[in-house]
């Protein structure tokens, strides 16, 4: 099982799966920021002061973290980062579902346009959850860039 | 302490790119968002007249929301006079019953200054005994815009929870 959960290829699997679905997630929602604010005030779980801010920042930092895991710059801070969100993203969910709020999620599209119900949303970032807990307990660390080793003159 | 770094790397990295893009990218919203928080039902006023496919009913949480957020058009589709005695603040007027006959792209068009066909559009007249939003609502959807919501509970129902009221004239009622 260790093995497994280290293995090189699974772990480059994880990351492409991973960095690529907070990649797609995030392009929409930073073109169209209000699309997104609606769709954060539709769980009505976060105070009005915050929606904006969250609306703009959020996207910015879903991009950085499927670029860092696809290239494996700031690898480990990336890892964490994506573990978080989609735990917050899940608590979110099951909130929305026990709620009975027939909401979309505002997953990779937003607002009006948003097309994802809620269980959808919550079955997929539960497969996502798996893969980004291997990510963080694994210890493959083959295909990272790594700005340290450049640093001293030896990549890879 | 590296992790914490990198944690906080991404994070701040974040943030300048979100502010820098916000002032760059055209379709901006504030920093910080001035919501207000009502106590309501939270269910939209539907009319027993209401078919499948029409525009979305909104209630009165989500027209303040679009409101405070500032992108959306507020039209009212009440006639000119009616409009004058009270609106929502910012809101234009079509008046349903007064529109011209034939292709009224150009019309719209020029009513909506050029806005997009997916431009968020909150529709709505007098109240729940005024039917002119719903049947703006489905003209809209029919002429191509495909972002249009109804506020059926309309002006009424926005002052009666003591919202702010444009009035350009002075009416008995």
């Amino acid at each position: 099982m260790r093995q497994l959960i280290d293995n090189d290829y699974l772990t480059m699997l994880s990351r492409l799966l991973i960095g690529g679905m907070f990649i797609s997630a995030s392009f929409y929602k930073i073109i169209e920021p209000a699309d997104f604010a609606k769709s954060i005030w539709q769980y009505h779980m976060i105070p009005g002061s915050l929606i904006n801010l969250m609306a703009l920042i959020l996207p910015w930092l879903e991009l950085l973290i499927g670029l860092a895991l696809i290239f494996g710059f700031a690898y480990r801070g990336a890892i964490l980062w994506a573990n978080m969100l989609l735990g917050v993203f899940i608590i979110a969910l099951i909130s929305t579902i026990a709620r009975g709020l027939d909401i979309d999620c505002g997953c990779f599209k937003a607002g009006e346009s948003a097309t994802a119900p809620a269980w959808d949303a919550l079955w997929f970032d539960l497969v996502a959850m798996f893969f980004a807990v291997q990510l963080w307990i694994g210890k493959s660390s083959r295909w990272r860039f790594r700005l340290d080793l450049i640093n001293r003159g030896c990549g890879g | 302490m590296v992790l914490f770094k990198q944690l906080m790397t991404l994070l701040i990295l974040s943030v300048v790119l979100a502010f820098g893009s916000n002032l760059v990218l055209p379709n901006s919203i504030p920093f910080v968002g001035e919501y207000r928080s009502i106590s309501s039902s939270g269910e939209p006023i539907v009319p027993p007249s209401a078919e499948l496919g029409d525009p979305p009913f909104i209630d009165l949480n989500r027209a303040r929301f679009e409101y405070d957020l500032g992108t959306a058009i507020f039209l009212d589709s009440r006639s000119p006079e009616e409009f004058d005695c009270g609106t929502i603040p910012g809101s234009i007027n079509i008046p349903f019953e007064y529109m011209p006959d034939g292709d009224l792209t150009e019309y719209l068009d020029s009513a909506f200054s050029g806005a997009a066909f997916d431009k968020t559009i909150i529709n709505y007249c007098s109240g729940e005994e005024c039917d002119l939003s719903l049947y703006m609502g489905r003209f809209l959807n029919t002429s191509g815009y495909t972002n249009v919501m109804i506020f059926f509970g309309g002006s009424r129902e926005w002052e009666q929870a003591g919202f702010e009221v444009e009035r350009r004239v002075k009416c008995d009622n």
